[in-house]
Order: C-alpha cells, then structure tokens, then sequence
C-alpha cells in the first residue's frame, strides 16, 4: 500500500491530510519540520511527501533541496499558505509535483494526490507536457487513440442489464473503446487499474446507491466526466443526477441523436478523420440528419493538416477512404474536391475508397466524376503502384 | 539615446500629458469603423457594438471614462463594457468614434516592431477571454466583468508604443533619423508601462477592481481567490504560456504563476485544458 508523509509544524493540518489520505487507502506518516521529515524518509519507504513552506528547524525549501542534493526524487505536493510565486518557482526548480494553498478543499488534495500517485506526473508534469501552443483537433485525435484493454480507455459502462453496454457497444464507432461491468466492485477494481475518460453509471443499480458509488468513482477517477444512465421520466433527471454529483445524463434506451450528441459532446471532432500511413479514414456517421452539415464542416477544418502529415512522410499518394458517408446534397463532392485540391497543393494524387453510391453521388460533377475509385484500401493502393 | 534615457524621458513626458489630459490615443480604426457601422444599423443595439469595442484596449478605456460615474464608483455592479456604453448613449458613442477615427495609429517601418504591436493587442485580448472564462469554467466569480479587466490590465502598453510610434515617424520622416530596434522597442513599452498605465486609470478614475488588475497582475490575493486580479494573473501567465505575447518571458516564472492559480482559483487539470484550446484562433485577425 503506498504510503505518504506529511511534513507540516501544525498537528491540526497533519491530523486533516492524514485523515483524507488514510480514506483513498494509503498509509499515513508525519513530520513536524523538515529534519523529521528527512528522518523519515531514511526509515521508511515513502511514496508521496506533502510538503508545507514555513516550519521552524528546517523549512519546506530546505528540506527538500536536501532530498534532492541526497538523490530522493520522491514526489513532492508543496501544501502551504504561501502563495509568492518566487518561493513557488524555487520549488519548481527543485521538482515539486504539483502545489495546494492553505486553506483547501478536500477533493484538491484527493485529485492531486491520486494524481501524482497514478502516475499521471500531477500539476508540474501535466503542465510541462500541455502544449504551449493549442493542439489542432486532428493532432489531438493522433495523441489519444484509446486500446481496450489498455491503461486508456475511453468509455466504462456500470449497468446490471449486460445489453445497456452491448447496445451502446453497437453504436459507436469501433475506434472508440469500451469496458463494461455489471456490478459496482468490478467497475470499481477497474477504475483502480485503468482511466477512463467517460464513465456511464446506471441509476437503478439493485442493492446500490449510485450517488455514493458515484462519489467512489470521482475519487478513482478525479478527470473523468461522469454520466448517469437513466430512463426518461416526467421527473427532472439532469437535476436529481447533478445533485448526485454527476455531470450529466445519458437516457435509455439509447436513441441514435442522443448518441450523435453524447459523441460530439464527449470525443468532439478528433476521430473524424483518421491516419494510417497515407490512408485517411473518414468516420461513419450515425446521427440524424440535421447533424450532418456540422460532421462536414468538422471534417473540412481537419483535412487540411491530416494531408500535410501524409506529405510529411513523403507520400506521392493519398488514399481516402470515406466509407458509407451521408450522400444528401453536394457536400460530399464539395469535400472530396477540396481534399483533391490540397493533395495536389502538396504534390500528391488521390485515390477514393467508398461503395457504390459514391460513384454516383461523386459523377454528377465535373471536379469529381474523373477521379480514382476503388472499393477497398488494398485496391486504391494497387491501383496506385500500377 | 540610450534605452534608459528613452524610457525615463517618455515615462515622464506621458504622465504629464495624462495628468495636464492632454494625451492623443491613437485607437484601431478599423475597430471604430466596425462600430460606426453597427450604430448606422437600426436593428443593432449597444450589445453588438460593444463586442466589437471590445477588441480594442484603448478605445474600451475611452468608453469606460465617459461613462465612469457614481454608477461604477459605487463598485457593487458587474463593470461591463455593454454596461457603460448603454450609460453613454448612441450619440456621445458616436462622437467618441468619429473622434477616436480621426488619429490615426502609426505604422512603423520596422516590420518586427509592427508584429510586436499586433503581439501587445492579441495578449490584451487573449487575457480578457481568458480571465473571462477561468471565473465562468470555474463559477467563482464575476467572469462579466473579467473581460474587461483582462483586456485593460496592460493599458499603459498601447499607449506607450503608439507615442513611440508617433516618435518614430517624425525623427525618420521628418528629421531623416534612425530609430531604436524591436528589441530595445520591447524594452521600453516594458519598463514604461506599468506607471503610465496606472496613471492613466487612476486619472480617468476607471472602476477600482480594473485599476487594481492595471497596478499589479504578477502576485495572487489569498484572501479574495475569485477576485478579477486573481483571474487577470492566471490568465496573463497563461497566456504568456501560450505564446501570445509581445517581450521576454521568465518561463519558470509563469509556470510557478499557473501552478499556484490552479489552486488559489481551484481550477482543475481538464478546465486548463480548455482555457487555451483554440485561443490563438480566438484572438487572431482582431488587429488587422
């Protein structure tokens, strides 16, 4: 069990953090000043140091210059009532994970401590590894490909009923991932192995509060957006869920334009388009109709970027594979026109991959109706090399 | 003249034109001319023309003074640049624009230091969204007003480079001088700044929250965690983070500024996220 020091001069600070610390499960030791805390740290293995500024004997500063210079690259949370930003930058110089100011809430101290102990590099590491510079969203969608099965995932699923998970299964795109359990000790053990960037918990659970295992899995998942599932009734349900500490409600039964939205809302635009060495993979669209200028317009603003990385690798050849896409109106041809003006911008010829009703849908406009058309990806790229 | 010297003299030059009133500010004519077309249009109310205003510090200041009154010195209402306008009225909005179009802002031949002004109105803007956002994302406090005081914290900068501008046309102009390069142009708009921006807003006694932003944006205030200088701070280190920015930045500096907002504002690591996605798009074309 992972273990945690707190180094404060104040037993009252020190009794509030340990009591916290002791309800996420990790084991509590407690300095008074920096000499005691260094002390500690010889004795026992410590996982995490909460580190306060001011304390008489040795302060935080100059305890944990002394950790470092001895080679302890423990990770250390600074948890003062100190706020200058060259006492805070000092720190920083020296490796502090992230920071708390005194006083603080209880789930700023759970979040950061999970934080740093799930190895998510807390506010120092998450803040060093933000971009300076705004990540397109089709970069965005590169850096967060989600295996099942894998420490990421996107989607968890807490229902009793097996077929909420199977039918909701059915209805997102295969790329994004998904884990389902049917009690709350199962997804619990799941959230303490894997994150998760959306959980859906069922309401009407048998034999459990769902606002408590809700509260369970914010503490496991402190970034997650939480979603409750429940059926649609006269009552107000996004009030009575918020209340519960949910961020929002996802009704069942699951409805094609709930679905669309929860998509939007949740993985927004950056798996509309997809990269696999030269080939761009447009993601089928499944929301109803009135969505459908807004799914182009989205692919229109990433295309762009996607080409330059394929003529980046030094591709003489794009491949777009656009799948079943809706076929209403000229929007279709209107993208495929302006994908095969950019390619061309970039040097790059392209190769169409889609059924049947593409061809049609592309031959009744001039800018169209001549260019390649294969049915599958393994053609396009025959055809290519041919 | 020594970057020194220069900064000395134009510091003193510029606060006594501020306290004798006898400053000219140059604004963005495009942004007055947006507006002026906006109030010809009968269907449009002042909550149209104040989006467009603003876009532009030094104008939004202007505005701001006419209507500064018991209104906004009481200090208990949401300080809104829609607000004051609404106080102004169409007809004394119009002649401050007509006025504002009448001067205008220099264009320098050094083509780093005209890409160091756009910097200076971006940073203003992204700051004012920022601020803005960080207060609505978080529901701490009065995001209506953060906008504002993000967009005006700088206010002494617009100032100090469009009178450096001025400076520069009449000595390569008229007197066939050569000027200070973009580096040393930074340096003085930076050294300058701050007194003349709090000069300037104490003098045109804008509301207090917005002249506290202007004296100081680089320290957190415990005891107010929502407070409009609070989220002015974070959002001018984010900002700086972001790159959008006109001078030199201490990185250690503004990291240490984000790391301690998080918690003094409580904004949590997905929030962050938010703030800067898309913002250079945001704040882009704003200028030209």
């Amino acid at each position: 069990m992972p273990a945690i020091l707190t180094v404060d001069d104040s037993r009252a600070v020190r009794t509030i953090v340990g009591k916290q610390v002791k309800e996420l499960g990790f084991d509590v030791l407690e300095a008074e000043d920096g000499i005691q805390g260094l002390e500690q740290l010889a004795q026992a293995q410590v996982d995490l140091v909460l580190l306060d500024v001011t304390m008489p004997n040795m302060d935080g500063p100059a305890m944990l210059q002394s950790m470092r210079d001895g080679g302890n690259q423990t990770p250390v949370i600074m948890l003062t009532s100190e706020s200058k930003r060259s006492i805070v930058a000092g720190a920083m110089k020296l490796g502090i994970s992230d920071y708390i100011l005194k006083p603080f809430k209880p789930e700023e101290l759970r979040s950061k401590v999970l934080s740093v102990l799930q190895g998510e590099g807390g506010g120092v590491g998450g803040l060093g590894a933000e971009p300076a510079v705004e990540v397109s969203p089709a970069e965005a969608g590169a850096a967060a490909p989600a295996p099942a099965g894998g420490r990421f995932v996107d989607v968890l699923v807490v229902d009793d009923m097996e077929n909420v998970q199977k039918k909701l299964r059915s209805m997102v795109p295969q790329h994004v991932s998904l884990n389902g359990y049917t009690s709350a000790a199962s997804a619990l053990a799941a959230c303490r192995e894997r994150v998760y960037r959306v959980v859906l918990v069922d309401t009407e659970i048998p034999d459990v509060n769902s606002a408590v295992l809700a509260q369970q899995i914010r503490v496991l998942q402190p970034h997650a957006a939480l979603v409750a599932l429940a059926l649609r009734t006269a009552n107000d349900v996004t009030k009575e869920v918020r209340e519960q500490g949910f961020d929002d409600v996802l009704f069942k039964p699951f409805r094609p334009e709930t679905i669309d939205d929860f998509l939007l809302q949740y993985f927004d635009n950056q798996d509309f388009l997809q990269i696999e060495d030269n080939v761009l993979r447009l993601a089928p669209f499944a929301g109803r109709a009135d969505k459908v200028d807004r799914f182009y317009n989205r692919v229109h603003a990433v295309f762009a970027d996607a080409l330059e990385k394929v003529a980046a690798a030094c591709y003489d050849e794009v491949v777009l594979d656009v799948g079943t896409p809706p076929l209403e109106g000229d929007r279709l041809p209107k993208l495929v026109n302006a994908v095969a003006e950019k390619a061309r911008d970039f040097g790059m010829s392209l190769a169409l991959v889609g059924a049947p009703e593409v061809r049609k849908a592309l031959g009744g406009y001039t800018e169209t109706k001549d260019l390649r058309l294969f049915a599958t990806v393994q053609e396009a790229r025959a055809g290519g090399a041919a | 003249m020594s970057v020194d010297k220069l900064s000395a003299e134009l510091e003193a030059i510029l606060v006594r034109r501020i306290e004798a009133d006898q400053l000219v500010l140059p604004t963005l004519p495009a942004v007055a001319a947006r507006v002026l077309d906006v109030l010809r249009d009968p269907d449009a109310g002042m909550k149209e023309a104040a989006q467009i205003l603003e876009k532009d510090p030094v104008l939004a200041a202007r505005a701001l003074r006419m209507a500064t009154s018991a209104a906004f010195a009481a200090g208990t209402r949401k300080i809104t640049l829609q607000e004051a306008l609404a106080r102004l009225g169409t007809r004394a909005l119009k002649a401050l624009l007509v006025e504002a179009s009448a001067q205008k802002l220099f264009v320098s031949r050094d083509a780093q230091i005209n890409a160091a002004l756009k910097a200076l109105w971006e940073h203003s803007v992204a700051v004012g969204i920022l601020a803005r956002d960080v207060l609505a994302l978080t529901g701490t406090g009065d995001s209506e007003s953060a906008y504002l005081a993000g967009l005006l914290h700088d206010v002494g900068k617009p100032v100090v480079a469009s009178v450096l501008l001025e400076v520069e046309r009449q000595l390569t102009e008229v007197y066939q001088r050569g000027w200070i390069d973009s580096g040393e142009w930074l340096m003085v708009v930076g050294r300058v700044h701050r007194r003349v921006g709090v000069a300037l807003a104490e003098r045109w006694q804008l509301p207090a929250p917005i002249v506290a932003c202007v004296r100081e944006a680089t320290e957190y205030d415990k005891g107010d965690r929502a407070s409009l200088a609070n989220a002015v701070c974070f959002a001018n280190a984010l900002a700086k983070r972001s790159g959008i920015f006109a001078g030199a930045v201490d990185a250690e500096d503004v990291d240490a500024l984000v790391m301690i907002g998080r918690s003094v504002i409580g904004i949590s690591d997905d929030v962050l996220r938010t703030l800067t996605r898309g913002l250079r798009e945001r704040v882009r074309g704003l200028y030209d």
